[in-house]
């Protein structure tokens, strides 16, 4: 019934079929039940060297794949862009192959720049490449571990319809949703102000619904994104006020969707600007639950690509 | 003397009927025919190939003075000549730009010492390239400048446009537009559309480029001075200039090589090779059909490379870190004749090679006339095109120092194996591999 695992890297799951990512889910369940042991380590990536490549800031994601990473056993290292060679002016070409040199057999990489994992992978010429995100392109392992949150709860993705409302034009998180969720069957409609959306939602193969009330009726999730301030500051809304009163995820705004839906956010979180706290902290709320698959889904994409042995 | 014997004859315009001889006596065109003999001129059976005027490059950065790790005019009159081109106009933004009368000359004088390709300079409109006061447009026409423009950007201000058609009237040399409205394409890397929704990339729109095509055709119209406007990319651009040139304004355009046979699908497929940034960005497949079309009705005056080599280590970076620019020099032709091929031939032959020689030559101060065409008295500038040959794009080889290209490894058919400058020849494919 095991299937051949044949991909070396996770850049963007273009290329990943369906059945593909529920093997990926399938593993994931046995690593977030590894995380009840009492002893949560295993000796699957005993001798592997993975290195932790940041570029831009990063708590959650850094960690996430840290504590998985050690739970395998793998040895770690973590390599962040200022203090290092990076910050005396080495170029990403040079990182790669000194990283080589040094024996790494797995990179994950955090960049500004889109394509950047691309970029790494085609450089090296045996380690994985694993991103962790890349400018507003792609964040797989966040959409991998945002359907293993649906999953477990849902057990079918199949017809479910995810609303996802904020800064689309700048998200990865929500180019990498849109793909995974796609791909497992789900219909996805985006919502925000339309300053904040690609020009084309239709090669995204989505739709969009300015209202957001209209956008989350009879969704099974609603997705919220952060909103950068930034974004403010460059003009593309007036006021983080205004925001919030036309897009906030408030309870009314809840109640517009499918009675049992959830609610995720793939962190940090801006209490009344996106998300107000009776949404944040309601029954509905599955954020905390987002934070606990992300480490039993790097797991079991580590296990997966790196070849791992379970004892 | 030099004797083609047996040469398919593309004068650029049409073709002659059968295969004719060409006799080519002190660097100019003697006579054209069937049967010519000549005692003591070096033969050389073409055996049907076709024998056309050398190409004509209006668009070409050769990074010198300033650049010269990226490309001189030495390497670039050398790629050129590989190309099939005999002439090839170099780009003044350069450091210092080329803004002056004696760096006209030193541009002119550094060509003419590599030897290969004939290299004409564009100058600058207005001073430092800075799109504040106007250059010396006079002094640069006199030493002997064939286009002014502050390619890479924009003229500065519509009003310096305007002015600088007024002042230039009377000089005979053309000015360029780079058509861009930059408060909409600023920090973008890729079109606005397809690619920037799917790749994240921050998106360069197509309105950007038409408001600059705009701008130049409504200036062109109200003083009459004929403008040239280059790298059209999208199928509103060129339909622009379709109705100016219907109203009669004097306003002519050139298309790349890429934009005729790349699309932004090449980014997205790639998965972001830098290869393929470029400015004007690599648009939909629909605006490379309108591209096509406006081939096919006459629109488009000119096929430019818009050749813009970088150093290796530049180049080699994440999209959005890299540079825009795609070297072309080498296997222009051959690309779009693939191209052409591949959509079924759309027009004649003859329209295609006409982008090439008479149309870039039309665009060219009167003193060059005699370029661009085959005919008894011209310029013995000429190309030897073999349309059968197929061969894979190895940038290595080439002799440009640009060693990153988006027609690595590709397959192209149709390529020059001889070039002539004034009957002196520039390439020929055999030498090459024997180097």
């Amino acid at each position: 019934m095991r299937m051949e695992w044949k991909h070396r890297h996770v850049l963007d799951l273009k290329d990943w079929t369906r059945e593909e990512i529920l093997l990926l889910l399938d593993q994931a369940k046995n690593m977030d039940d590894l995380m009840d042991r009492p002893i949560k380590k295993v000796p699957a990536l005993r001798g592997k060297l993975v290195v932790n490549l940041f570029f831009e800031a990063s708590t959650r994601t850094r960690v996430s794949f840290e504590l998985a990473e050690k739970m395998l056993s793998a040895d770690v290292v973590n390599w962040s862009a200022s203090g290092s060679s990076v910050g005396k002016g080495e170029t990403l070409r040079d990182t790669a192959w000194t990283l080589e040199a040094m024996g790494a057999d797995a990179v994950v990489i955090r960049h500004g720049s889109v394509g950047s994992a691309h970029y790494l992978a085609k450089k090296l010429h045996r380690a994985s490449v694993f991103n962790g995100g890349d400018g507003a392109y792609s964040h797989p392992t966040q959409a991998l571990l945002d359907a293993y949150t649906a999953w477990k709860h849902f057990k079918n993705l199949e017809g479910r319809k995810i609303s996802i409302i904020g800064d689309i034009l700048h998200s990865r998180v929500a180019r990498s949703d849109i793909r995974v969720f796609r791909e497992l069957g789900c219909e996805i409609v985006l919502s925000g102000p339309e300053t904040l959306m690609p020009l084309d939602v239709k090669a995204l193969g989505v739709s969009y619904e300015p209202d957001p009330r209209k956008a989350v009726s009879g969704s099974d999730i609603v997705y919220l994104l952060r909103i950068q301030r930034e974004r403010q500051e460059e003009g593309l809304f007036p006021s983080l006020d205004e925001y919030y009163l036309r897009f906030g995820a408030d309870l009314d705004l809840v109640m517009h969707a499918k009675q049992e839906a959830l609610v995720m956010h793939p962190g940090p979180i801006n209490r009344r600007v996106e998300i107000d706290s009776s949404v944040a902290d309601g029954a509905q709320s599955r954020i905390l639950q987002q934070v606990r698959s992300g480490v039993a889904v790097r797991m079991a994409l580590l296990y997966l690509c790196l070849g791992g042995v379970m004892a | 003397m030099i004797l083609f014997k047996n040469g398919k004859i593309f004068d650029g315009q049409a073709f002659h009927e059968g295969l004719q001889d060409v006799l080519v006596t002190e660097g100019r065109v003697d006579r054209i025919g069937p049967g010519i003999e000549a005692d003591g001129a070096k033969r050389i059976d073409l055996g049907g190939k076709t024998l056309s005027p050398g190409f004509i490059d209006l668009h070409c950065h050769m990074r010198d003075p300033g650049f010269e790790w990226r490309e001189d005019i030495r390497t670039a009159a050398a790629a050129a000549a590989r190309g099939g081109f005999t002439t090839a106009v170099s780009m003044p933004n350069t450091d210092p730009a080329i803004d002056n009368d004696a760096l006209i000359r030193y541009v002119i004088e550094k060509g003419k010492a590599a030897g290969f390709a004939r290299v004409l300079p564009a100058g600058s409109v207005s001073k430092g390239r800075e799109g504040k006061e106007l250059a010396e447009m006079g002094k640069m026409a006199e030493a002997g400048c064939v286009l002014f423009t502050d390619d890479g950007a924009p003229i500065g201000s519509p009003r310096l446009f305007r002015t600088a058609l007024l002042y230039s009237r009377d000089l005979g040399v053309r000015i360029m537009e780079h058509p861009e409205e930059s408060s909409l394409s600023k920090g973008g890397h890729v079109n606005e559309g397809r690619c920037s929704s799917l790749s994240g990339l921050k998106g360069m729109p197509s309105s950007s480029e038409e408001i600059g095509v705009f701008k130049a055709i409504s200036l062109c119209r109200e003083t009459g001075v004929p403008v040239h406007v280059t790298h059209l990319s999208t199928g509103r651009s060129v339909h622009l200039v379709r109705e100016a040139k219907k109203e009669g304004v004097p306003v002519t355009c050139d298309v790349t090589p890429h934009h005729l046979c790349l699309s932004e699908e090449c980014v997205i497929d790639s998965g972001f090779d830098s290869r393929y940034k470029v400015n004007p960005p690599l648009r939909s497949k629909r605006d490379l059909e309108a591209l096509w079309e406006a081939l096919s009705d006459g629109t488009v005056d000119a096929i430019a490379t818009d050749h813009a080599p970088w150093h290796l280590d530049e180049k080699d970076l994440p999209f959005p870190e890299a540079p825009f620019g795609i070297p072309s020099l080498e296997c222009a032709f051959a690309a779009v004749y693939t191209e052409w091929l591949g959509k079924g031939q759309p027009f004649g032959m003859e329209r295609l090679m006409a982008l090439f020689t008479k149309g870039p030559a039309s665009i060219l101060p009167k003193g060059w006339s005699d370029l661009g065409m085959l005919a008894p008295g011209s310029l013995a500038d000429l190309v030897v095109i073999d349309t059968d040959i197929e061969d894979v794009v190895s940038v290595s080889s080439w002799r440009s120092k640009a060693r990153i290209s988006a027609w690595e490894g590709k397959s192209l058919k149709g390529w020059p194996v001889m070039v002539f400058v004034e009957g002196k020849p520039v390439y020929s494919q055999q030498g090459e591999k024997t180097k």
